[in-house]
């Protein structure tokens, strides 16, 4: 139940503004942790901020969209929504350029098929990657216990879509004057869709944007659900449905100001993150791979080098493949 | 015999004039008739007619020995070895243990024929002070022990009783029988119309049957009444074997009984329907309905149904707030550092 959760109770803020405050002072503790000896213009100049952090962020949320649409055997929706919370969640304390995306990304799915019980094995899982999949799936694997550290171990996420059929079958029982309630679903579904991109997600009750769903749909149809909800639903509530009315309207406003990011942007953005990322968590760089070594080598059970010794371009290539489908 | 020359000091009775005498004896040790004891500490204390040391009547005891010197230095040793009971374990060798014992005799050797009796009770006192733990320690201890001895010799005795009984039992059992067997012979003899020799005959052989069974019935009536108590091979069962070398089993207190109370959901939303109502409710009509498959599982459409209705009702309350950011976020600095340590 999503009140007694952890979600609500740990992962919830109280607007947009409220989370943006997370992303930037995760964005400034990066920033005053590897540019120490830079002026500000330097830094500036070097770094990422904070918008465009969002804006990578949200095409990477795109990217994972494309990779769960293509994956076979075919993924529900769940486990997409899921992994798109977690992607969120990280990315909420932690900045885009301390951790690599891509690879945070290809690990939330696979949380995510885990915790949601969608059950494929990782030879499966990397044959939906391209290039050198041993190599990808040692750095799920590694990124893994990291991934769900960050998350605090508060693996349950409740998604808006089981709220929806309660709703759905609700209204067929107790609205019988709508007709045919299932005619929404193609709306609802793509509000759905487009409501993982924004922070509603991190703001609103499940049941809330379920609902504020329902109502987009049945508005952009020429219906109205009004009676349902001020006469079935909020029947003995009438002070709460002010509050009800409130958060579907800025869920409604979310979804509108969703703006797909251009892909020139996104390739300067990609450019930028390459010379600013923290090379002791890029798979791709010198000390990383240095690291990697070693503690390989401590390691007598692991072929040596294999890892770090990895090509590096095999790595870009997976990634960049992924990338590409993303701009399909 | 011998008793009968016992002489009262005082009024020179003898036991040979009245057998009803009873010499008395207190700490100095000389003896008194009990009438005497009675005339002379009315009071409840006053001096020993031989030896003027002041005594109180409650401290007269019946005298055992022959000799009241005997008994003083019974009673002395009694009280000494009260203070004086340390065991060989609270010495490290046996040299000081011996060294120990000699010493109590010293002292009790002293006090019974009065040499040096400010120095011994001196002596007495000191030890009385700086042994006081130890004393009280082995004390209890001692006690201890003679609370198992007691009911080690109840038990013995209730054992005892008990096989008695069944002794007692078994017997009047056989006799019974006997009486039945006896009267059942003169009744065949009696209505049968079979030769007579071969009636006798066969009760011959039945009670001979029957003598062979009877210790086996005896053995069983008296076996299970043993075995309460003790194996065959006189190990004890039950507690009281348990408490000369094991802890106690703790018993169990006595908690109240749990009541089940109806767990209360906080929905943060209007309360949904109850999974029992759903098909009055008519909620079925519009979902698919479990296959056979599904309810050999035990699954039922209601279970999906109220989960459904649950989590759409669930939240739909919700007013945002702020989670436990800040919580995270030093959670967060933590493992960085230990990253970049």
């Amino acid at each position: 139940m999503f009140a007694t959760s952890t979600q609500r109770s740990f992962w919830m803020f109280k607007d947009e503004n409220d989370v943006s405050n997370a992303r930037l002072s995760a964005n400034i503790k990066y920033i005053s942790s590897r540019g120490r000896n830079m002026t500000v213009e330097e830094q500036e100049l070097h770094f990422l901020n904070v918008t465009e952090e969002k804006i990578l962020i949200m095409s990477y949320e795109y990217q994972l969209r494309d990779f769960c649409r293509k994956f076979l055997p075919p993924m529900p929706r769940y486990v997409i929504g899921t992994a798109l919370h977690y992607l969120k969640r990280f990315y909420v304390n932690n900045s885009v350029m301390d951790y690599p995306p891509k690879e945070i990304l290809v690990t939330c799915v696979y949380l995510a098929c885990k915790v949601e019980e969608f059950n494929v094995s990782m030879d499966q899982f990397v044959g939906n990657l391209k290039g050198d999949r041993e190599k990808a799936a040692s750095i799920i694997l590694n990124n893994e216990l990291l991934l769900m550290q960050q998350l605090d171990y508060q693996l349950t996420v409740h998604n808006p879509f089981r709220p929806l059929e309660g709703l759905m079958i609700d209204m067929k029982t107790r609205f019988p004057t709508f007709s045919d309630p299932e005619r929404l679903r193609s709306g609802i579904d793509e509000f759905l869709e487009q409501v993982f991109y924004t922070d509603a997600i991190l703001i609103y009750s499940p049941s809330q944007i379920s609902l504020a769903a329902i109502i987009h749909s049945a508005s952009t149809s020429k219906e109205n659900v009004d009676e349902y909800i001020t006469k079935i639903l909020f029947s003995e509530d009438q002070k709460r449905l002010l509050n009800l009315i409130e958060a579907v309207k800025k869920i409604r406003v979310m979804v509108r100001n969703v703006q797909t990011p251009h892909r020139d942007v996104i390739k300067a953005l990609e450019k930028k993150l390459q010379l600013c990322c923290n090379p002791d968590n890029n798979s791709e760089s010198p000390a990383f791979k240095k690291r990697m070594k070693q503690s390989f080598d401590d390691e007598e059970s692991f072929e040596d080098g294999q890892y770090p010794s990895a090509n590096s371009d095999q790595v870009r290539s997976m990634l960049m493949g992924m990338s590409e489908m993303g701009k399909i | 015999m011998d008793g009968n020359d016992q002489t009262c000091p005082k009024c020179k009775t003898t036991k040979y004039r009245n057998p009803a005498m009873i010499l008395m004896v207190n700490a100095c040790g000389h003896a008194l008739c009990e009438s005497c004891v009675e005339l002379l500490f009315a009071k409840g204390s006053g001096a020993c007619p031989e030896c003027k040391c002041a005594l109180r009547r409650q401290n007269f005891r019946i005298q055992l020995f022959e000799d009241p010197a005997v008994d003083k230095e019974v009673d002395i040793r009694k009280r000494i070895l009260k203070e004086f009971n340390k065991r060989q374990e609270d010495f490290s060798t046996l040299r000081e243990y011996n060294d120990y014992l000699e010493e109590v005799e010293n002292i009790i050797f002293n006090l019974v024929f009065d040499v040096d009796s400010t120095n011994t009770n001196k002596m007495i006192d000191n030890y009385k002070k700086e042994n006081k733990d130890i004393t009280m320690k082995n004390r209890n201890r001692q006690s201890q022990e003679e609370i198992e001895l007691e009911e080690l010799l109840e038990a013995e005795k209730a054992q005892q009783s008990e096989k008695a009984n069944s002794y007692v039992n078994a017997e009047l059992e056989e006799k019974k029988q006997k009486h039945k067997a006896r009267e059942k012979l003169i009744d065949e003899l009696m209505f049968s119309d079979a030769d007579a020799k071969s009636i006798v005959a066969s009760h011959v052989q039945a009670t001979a049957a029957l003598a062979k069974e009877q210790p086996k019935a005896a053995a069983q009536a008296g076996g299970p009444v043993v075995k309460s108590s003790k194996f065959s091979s006189g190990i004890q069962i039950g507690l009281r074997q348990n408490t000369s070398s094991f802890l106690p089993i703790p018993k169990q207190q006595d908690l109240p009984l749990f009541h089940y109370s109806a767990p209360v959901f906080d929905y943060n939303g209007p309360s949904p329907p109850a999974i029992e109502v759903l098909g009055k409710l008519k909620y079925f009509a519009n979902i698919r309905a479990a296959n056979a498959t599904e309810r050999a599982g035990g699954y039922t459409e209601a279970l999906s149904c109220c989960r459904a209705l649950q989590e759409a009702m669930g939240g739909l309350f919700y007013i945002p707030q702020s989670g436990h950011k800040t919580a995270v976020a030093a959670s967060a600095e933590e493992t960085d550092d230990m990253e970049t340590a």
